[in-house]
Order: structure tokens, then sequence, then C-alpha cells
């Protein structure tokens, strides 16, 4: 059959039954449009709670020492010794460590903290950890230690400012801070002094920190410094300065980290999987939820399906005869066939456009909505809904399946026609 | 022109088994024939057509058409000898609503190999006398005006056998005359044309009348004399 007869013959057939292809072409938007918001929303959320909420790096595995002493090697203890072995588990590509300042430390601040009057004394945690871990981040000096005496380079984790910006400001009425505002502030911090612990007898260390920039990497409730800070005054206060607190290995890709955790096991170390786990558990979540979404808006294009299975079937009835005659003229059953079909297809193009078109303002509309009338949050997303350029062609495409699916039957039955049957006689 | 050897339809009619509407029909039409086929209501004068136009492949037998053998074609083959070389009339014109009369003679169009276009369909308008009224619907004809449209599809391909069932049966007498008419025209050009017809003007313009009776297609016992129109 020629095209553009196809065409004109599917144009006349809509133009004629406009109410059919209306509540057809709507049966399909309907499903489509549930499909790609559900998607969309799934796939966001997913996406803030990978990113934002817990951003794991698939090629990190954090190794902490094992509580319990029983390791073949240092007792399941993070020696130097043991680093180098961990560095050497084939698919490790760099082995990053990690060392807590094992001192008591308070910050007491007094003075103008960004335009606003604060005192205030906070117990601080600082961990050291290999430069090159944080270096990308680095936006201030080169992140080594100074020296004693001098401003100490600190990153600061970025989901901290998130948690501090979203919900520690706003109820303490302290002004919200950016990183860029954060780089280069400094403040207060004397070691090997709390407000809370027993202290070893030993000098009280004053110095400050100094903020060298923002990480993903950095420790979440506490200062990380360079490894050698860390070192050092551990070393002063007369405390363990030979082993680590963890180590972060990098693989070579995600896909050898398997291997990796089990190799870190078998050396009598432990695996620290929990945000790991936490990010699994949140995205499985989340797709479950999706999941059933989806399944739900699947179901609605099944049923536009067969709305149009019924549609398309009173129709071909009310047309055997002009089917009869396009078959008198030279229509093959295959043409017959395809002309109901690519009906369809045109109902099926028009309800998933239409159907992804709704989904994306409904997505726009509801981001604009949390934009002004949801409060505030830690990890609130400008944008709840991620939508990846085959989600627009999968919505489209679903929709002529479902309208092609629904229109095979009534479409074999009208290429089934008899012509001889429909054409003699008077009426 | 067209031959068949002992062509046989039957239908299974329920109580009564399978039921022969054609049995063993031998026909020879020569090229340029204009035949009339008559016979009572339910002797298969329908169902010969439907045959002989590869509209239904359900007999045995040898058939010829056009220089093609029906016997054992295909749908699409059969389909392809519609569009070439045959042309149907029907008793009830059979127009596409919502098509313009020209879209209606041109619909062959749609189903062709070769690119026929709207200039051949204006041709054929103008052959049956409609050449000003190609922008009306079905709806806006009469129905003589319909049939000639209809006759026009028929045409438009430029078919070799005209077939016809009952093609003056929905009309009156004047406007059946004049289909009649440009019946006759068409076979003075050459188009071998067979009629299924109750109406003895059709008949008398035919230069051979056959009757169905039994399954068999016999000579017309009392043959009109021809072009006897004017004659009762
Ligand atoms: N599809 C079919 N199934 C069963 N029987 C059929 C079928 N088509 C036709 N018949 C039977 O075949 C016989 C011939 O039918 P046909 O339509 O050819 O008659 P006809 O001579 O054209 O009659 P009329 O003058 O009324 O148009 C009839 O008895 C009819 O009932
Ligand atoms: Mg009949």
């Amino acid at each position: 059959m020629r095209p553009n007869s196809l065409i004109k013959l599917v144009r006349l057939q809509l133009r004629r039954d406009r109410r059919g292809a209306f509540s057809s072409t709507f049966g399909i938007a309907m499903g489509i449009a549930s499909l790609v918001f559900f998607v969309a929303l799934g796939l966001g959320v997913g996406r803030v709670v990978r990113e934002k909420i817990f951003p794991v790096d698939s090629r990190l595995v954090d190794v902490v020492p094992s509580q319990l002493a029983i390791g073949l090697f240092g007792g399941g203890k993070l020696t130097q010794d043991a680093v180098d072995r961990l560095a050497a588990i084939p698919g490790v590509e760099r082995a990053y460590r990690k060392m807590s300042v094992r001192v008591p430390a308070v910050s007491l601040y007094d003075g103008d903290f960004f335009g606003r009057r604060l005192r205030m004394g906070i117990e601080v945690i600082a961990v050291g950890v290999d430069p090159d871990f944080v270096r990308a981040d680095v936006k201030l000096g080169d992140f080594s230690d100074p020296g004693p005496g001098k401003p100490i380079p600190t990153i600061v984790s970025s989901r901290l400012l998130e948690i501090y910006n979203k919900t520690f400001a706003p109820a303490r009425g302290l002004p919200q801070l950016s990183a860029q505002m954060l780089v280069g502030f400094s403040f207060p911090v004397d070691f090997n002094r709390s407000y809370v612990a027993v202290v070893a007898p030993g000098p009280v260390t004053s110095t400050q920190l100094q903020v060298a920039g923002l990480s993903e990497r950095g420790v979440l409730a506490a200062a990380t410094v360079p490894l050698d800070v860390a070192i050092r005054m551990n070393q002063a206060a007369n405390v363990d300065a030979e082993t680590f607190t963890g180590v972060s290995l990098q693989a070579a890709s995600p896909s050898e980290v398997p291997t990796i955790v089990a190799a870190v096991k078998e050396m009598g170390l432990r695996v620290d999987d929990q945000d790991r786990r936490m990010s699994e558990n949140a995205g499985a979540a989340v797709a479950i939820t999706t999941s059933a979404m989806a399944l739900l808006s699947a179901l609605i294009c099944l049923l536009a399906a067969f709305n149009i299975a019924h549609a398309l079937s009173a129709a071909v009835r009310a047309r055997e005869r002009e089917l009869g005659v396009m078959r008198a003229v030279g229509a093959s059953q295959r043409d017959i066939f395809g002309l109901v079909l690519a009906e369809a297809v045109v109902l099926g193009v028009g309800g998933g456009v239409a159907g992804t078109l709704t989904a994306l303002l409904a997505a726009l509309g509801v981001d604009m909505l949390s934009a002004r009338v949801l409060p505030q949050f830690p990890f609130k997303p400008d944008t709840f809904f991620l939508v990846p350029p085959w989600l627009p062609l999968l919505g489209v495409g679903l929709g002529v399946l479902a309208a092609v699916g629904g229109a095979w039957l009534p479409a074999r039955r009208a290429a089934q026609v008899d012509p001889a049957r429909v054409l003699a006689g008077q009426g | 022109m067209i031959t068949t050897e002992a062509l046989t339809r039957g239908y299974d009619d329920g109580a009564r088994g399978r039921v022969r509407v054609l049995d063993g029909v031998s026909l020879q039409v020569a090229a340029g024939e204009f035949l009339a086929v008559v016979g009572r209501s339910g002797s298969g004068k329908s169902t010969l057509l439907h045959v002989l136009g590869g509209l239904d492949s359900g007999f045995t037998g040898e058939v010829t058409v056009a220089g093609t053998r029906l016997s054992g074609l295909g749908d699409r083959a059969l389909a392809k000898f519609r569009n070439e070389s045959v042309g149907f009339v029907f008793q009830s014109f059979h127009l596409i609503q919502g098509l313009s009369a020209l879209e209606n003679v041109a619909l062959p169009a749609a189903f062709a190999a070769n690119d026929a276009d709207e200039a051949r369909a204006k041709e054929a308008l103008a052959r049956v006398g409609l050449g000003e009224k190609t922008e009306r619907l079905p709806s806006q004809l009469s129905g003589g005006e319909r049939q000639r449209v209809a006759i026009a599809r028929s045409l438009f391909n430029k078919p070799r056998v005209l077939l016809c069932d009952e093609p003056t049966g929905n009309l009156d007498l004047q406007t059946a005359d004049e289909v009649i008419g440009l019946f006759k025209s068409l076979n003075q050009d050459g188009l071998t044309i067979i009629a299924v017809t109750h109406e003895d003007r059709l008949r008398a313009a035919a230069s051979r009348v056959l009757m169905l009776n039994d399954g068999r297609l016999a000579p017309h016992p009392d043959p009109l004399p021809r072009g006897g129109e004017g004659d009762r």
C-alpha cells in the first residue's frame, strides 16, 4: 500500500470517528502519563538518595580494624604493614589511610560568625587522611601539615554543610553558608581538652583549624585534616600514632569491589559498609515503590489497550463493506491489516506524546509546588524527577505498543472480512 | 478473455450438507463480448462473478481471466489481479463516504504498484460524464451519478474485464437507461463486460445471454432481440 494513500485513509477514518479516536487516545495518554511520571519520580528520588543522602562512591571500600584480634597478621590491627598488604590486593588502585586524632578537642568560638555574633563551645573530632584522598576538593593551600603552631587545613563534609544549612542554622538563627564562604574560615581548637571526657595528663595544644575545602569524602561529623597532623598530635600526646583508624581502598572499577571485600575479610579485617548498605536499602525501597507504581501504570495502559480493542472491533464491524470495497479494488488482506494497525499507531503516538507531555508538566508542577510550599529540609532537591532521554521515547513507544496490541485482533478480523459476503446485494 | 472449466463452488449448509452453488460451470467469453447472466435469486450469479473477479478463491476447477490463471493463486496475487485486470460494479455502488468522487475513483491507486494519479481519475470521471463533479461527496450525488462514479472507479486501472452485479438494481428507469448506454459505449470501445441482471433492458443490451440454473450455465431459452429496449 502506498504511504500517502495510507495516510489519507487513516486520516479519513480518524476524522470520521473523532469521539472514538479521542477516547482511545485519552486512555493511552492516562496510562503513559502515570508511567512516565512515576518512573521519572523514582529515578529522581533514587538519584537524590545516591548522590546527596548517601553519596557512596561505588569504587571505595572502607576497611576498619577488627574488634576481635584474631587475624593472622597483626591481630586485625591496621598497621602500615597491613596497609601495604591491602594496597597489594589485586584490583586495588590506591589505599588511603585514615587516623583519628586520639585526644579529645574542643572549639570555643567567640566572635563574629559571618555577620552574626556567636559564642559557642563544641567538642571537635579530627580525623587525619592521606591528602590525596580529598585533593580534588582542596581549594586553599596544598593540604599538608603546616607544622606546629600554624593553622591546620581542614576539609568539611559537604553533607555536614547541608545539614547545618537546612536544620541547624534555621533553628539557631545562624546564617546560611555556602562552600565559597566557608573556604578560608578559621576557628580555634584546643587539643587534649574536653567538656565531657576525661583527659589524659599533658599539655593543651591551642591552634586554629582553617577550612581548605568541602568534600563528599570529608568525614561527616569531624574535621578532616592531613594525616601527618593526626600523627603529630598523637605522638605529642603520647597515644597510639602507629595504627590507622581506617583505610579507604579505591578499586580500579566497581566490579572489582566484591573480590576486594572478600580479600579484606580474609586478612581478618572488617569492611565498613554501613553507608553502602543504607544506600542500597534506600535505593531498593525507591526501586520497589517505583516498580509498583510503574506496574499500576502498565495496568492502565493494558486497560487502554482493551479499550482500543473494543472500539476498533466496533469500528471494523461498521466498516465491513468499505473494507470489502478496498479488497475488490485491489487491497490484499495484509493491506487491510496494515490499515487498521496504522490507525492504531496514530492513536498510540498521539496518546504516548500527550501522556509524556502531561507527565513532564505534572513533574514541573510538583517541583514548583515543592519549592514554594514545602519547608527546607536537608538534601531537599531542586527537582524530585529525573528524565533521561530514553524515558519520553519509552513513553511514546509503550503508547504505540498498547495501541497496536489492542488493535491486533480487530485488524486480523478486518483482514478476514469476506468481501464476497459484504459486497453483493443491496443496502 | 475468460475461460472456466469444471468450475465448482460449494458451501456447507448445515443439515443439507454440502451445497454446490456452481456445479461444473464451463464458460467461454471472447474479448469484447457483452455477456448477460440471468437466473433466479440464489442461483449463484454473484458467486460466479466473485470467482471470475478473484474475490472468492474457494472454488475448484480451472478459471483463467484476462490471461491470469486464478486457480491456486494466493491472496496477494489475487489482490494484484483485482487491482489491474478486472473492475467491479455493484448494485449498491459502495462508494466510500467522506471521500470525494475523485478520491473514490482513485481508490485503486492506493493499492497499486504503479503510480497512477489524479489525472487518470479525472479522465475516468470524464468518461462516465461526471467531469464537472469531481469534488462532490457521495452524499451530494444522485443514485445514477453515484453508480457512474463507481463505474469510473472500476475503469481507473484500465481493466480488460468489467464484472457488474445488478448494476441497475438500485436505479430508476431513466438513470438505468443512462448507465446501460454507458456500458454499451464502453463495450464498443472494446471492454469485455459480464453483467448479472434481472433487468430486461440490460439483458437486451448484451451480445449474449446465459442462464444459471442448478449450478450450470445454459443459453437463455427466450433471448430478447439485440438492442430491444424500445421493443416492449
Ligand atoms: N458465504 C456463504 N455461505 C453459505 N452459503 C452462501 C454463501 N454465499 C452465498 N451462499 C449461498 O449460495 C447461493 C448463491 O448465492 P448468490 O449470492 O451467488 O446468489 P445470486 O444468484 O447472486 O442471488 P441474488 O439474485 O439474490 O443476488 C445462495 O443460496 C446463498 O445462500
Ligand atoms: Mg447476487
